[in-house]
């Protein structure tokens, strides 16, 4: 359970103590709540359906977006400050680490997720009818996002965390973290949209068991960059 | 304690270590010396499991690196020259987290009395963002100890601190070896070598050059002395050169000349020299042995190195 270690102290004294990763995190939960709440209205039939659920999309992954620029930080930092060699000298596993380090990015995120959402679900119910929304957003519906949000997190951590344990500077890894998460948040969301529309959702579980095949080979790759040896030589 | 077997390291095709071989016993201090380069920080994280070898291997406590690089670790206590410290956490957090990742039984506790030990305990509850540097290098010694580890790995433990602190530092690591700790010290500073290393190592471009304890080291080279006399320096060193004898102005006190040389054989030189000044008419007043300092020696081990 080492791993949770590494999970919890990235949570307790850097996630809530950065007051500029929160005023970040707190921006793009607002960002997409805003939307919801300027939207001047649906209409009804198959397009207003498709809107609920496009806001519902985008309350998911606007949240994302800010655990990534989190973990792009916190992990280059880390190698920057020399605060990784002690943890590296300590008797854990490479993949404690890399779990570790990853975890302590992905439930603060899932945490904002899931309050943007139901801000956003609430605040749609005031504005274009409880019943409405009741009937468009079903509880399957948003599980199903709430999981592809925890699968595109874990996703792009693990891409950003890869970068990060290849390149010295937290300039050059925030840059290709970025360009990488704007890529992904476009396919991603793209396909999400797509997968919710057709097929009685079918499409949204090939899209999800798609992301689980591709997290898995991620966090392989994490892990095998994340070696000591790998990470050491360049610090 | 330690026992670095034929140990070589490569960095994408740069060997960092080549074939280096010591040992550190348990109750001693082994300085690793060489210039910047030489591959000592490589050869101390091989020994505390963070870096394999590419060739060779080290027994940690008889604990091969190559086959349980886990345990190696949890038996080695790991100082860097950068104490490398969370600085949002409170020092009680920090130890307390180092703590259980050692699986040490009691971390609140063993927190407590290593602030005590380092005279930390007035500030257990600060975030170490605050503190100074030499309360940093403090916590990151008390985080090496954490799990009270049988091996010491200090790699520049001294770096920027003050005279005092770094006086404070080194009575508090020959109290380690007291307490019958293997020691293995990476340091620039010889001064700080001279005094609490019992033995020296010294590595350049990755190879062991020479290993022996600190007084064998420090007696490497040609013994050389010091003459005081009343005349002329340059009639002095004119007639040292009749006989052979090179020699170099020296400090000198009470308007007396000095001179300094070296020889091989100090019993046959010391006396032609003497009579060498007297015949040209120099009053000769002392003739004494220089102390040679570890840097005296360590410089003549990598002049000779280097031809």
């Amino acid at each position: 359970m080492k791993w949770w270690l590494i999970a919890w102290r990235e949570i307790r004294w850097e996630v809530f103590l950065d007051r500029a990763s929160l005023l970040r995190t707190a921006v793009f939960i607002v960002i997409p709540i805003f939307f919801v709440f300027s939207n001047r209205g649906i209409p009804g039939g198959g397009a207003g359906d498709a809107t609920l659920i496009a806001l519902a999309l985008q309350s998911v992954f606007f949240p994302s977006l800010a655990g990534v620029s989190l973990i792009a930080a916190t992990f280059t930092a880390e190698k920057e400050n020399g605060t990784l060699v002690p943890l590296l000298a300590a008797p854990i596993r490479d993949f404690d680490i890399v779990l570790g380090k990853l975890l302590g990015m992905v439930v603060p995120v899932m945490v904002a997720c899931a309050v943007t959402l139901a801000a956003a679900y609430a605040l749609a119910g005031v504005r274009y009818g409880a019943e409405r929304v009741a009937r468009v957003l079903t509880p399957e519906l948003l599980y199903a996002l709430l999981v592809l949000s925890l699968l595109y997190v874990v996703t792009t951590g693990s891409i950003t965390m890869i970068v990060a344990a290849r390149v010295r500077s937290s300039r050059a890894a925030q840059q290709l973290a970025g360009l990488v998460i704007a890529v992904s948040a476009a396919v991603f969301a793209g396909l999400g949209f797509v997968a919710i529309q057709v097929a009685d959702g079918w499409a949204l579980v090939a899209v999800g068991v798609i992301l689980v095949f591709f997290d898995v080979g991620a966090l392989e790759v994490a892990r095998r960059v994340w070696q000591r040896g790998e990470v050491i030589g360049r610090i | 304690m330690i026992d670095v077997r034929h140990v070589t390291r490569r960095f994408d095709g740069v060997t960092a270590l080549e074939d280096a071989s010591f040992e550190v016993r348990s109750g001693e201090i082994v300085a690793l010396l060489g210039p910047n380069g030489a591959g000592k920080t490589t050869a101390s994280r091989i020994i505390g499991g963070i870096l394999a070898p590419s060739e060779g291997d080290v027994l940690v406590d008889a604990v091969s690196v190559r086959q349980d690089p886990n345990t190696v670790r949890a038996r080695c206590g790991f100082v860097t020259d950068q104490p490398s410290l969370y600085e949002r956490m409170p020092l009680s957090a920090y130890l307390e987290f180092f703590a259980r990742l050692y699986d040490v039984s009691a971390p609140g506790a063993r927190a407590v009395e290593l602030a005590r030990l380092l005279g930390l305990d007035d500030v257990l509850g600060k975030r170490l963002g605050a503190f100074s540097r030499g309360m940093r290098q403090k916590v990151a010694i008390a985080r090496a100890l954490v799990h009270d580890p049988p091996v010491l790995l200090l790699d520049e433990p001294a770096t920027a601190l003050d005279p005092e602190m770094a006086q404070t530092l080194r009575s508090f690591i020959v109290s380690l070896r007291a307490r019958h700790r293997a020691i293995l010290l990476t340091t620039h500073d010889l001064d700080e070598a001279q005094r609490i290393a019992d033995r020296v190592v010294v590595l350049y471009k990755g190879r062991v050059i020479r290993i022996g304890a600190t007084s064998e080291i420090r007696a490497v080279g040609k013994p050389s002395y010091t003459v005081t006399f009343a005349g002329e320096p340059a009639a002095a060193h004119a007639a040292l050169a009749r006989i052979g004898v090179a020699s170099d102005p020296a400090p000198s006190e009470d308007g007396l000349g000095a001179l300094r040389f070296a020889t091989d054989d100090p019993r046959k030189t010391n006396s032609e020299a003497l009579r060498a000044l007297l015949d040209a008419g120099l009053r000769v007043v002392t003739v004494t042995a220089a102390e040679r300092s570890l840097e005296d020696a360590y410089l003549a081990i990598l002049a000779e190195a280097r031809q």
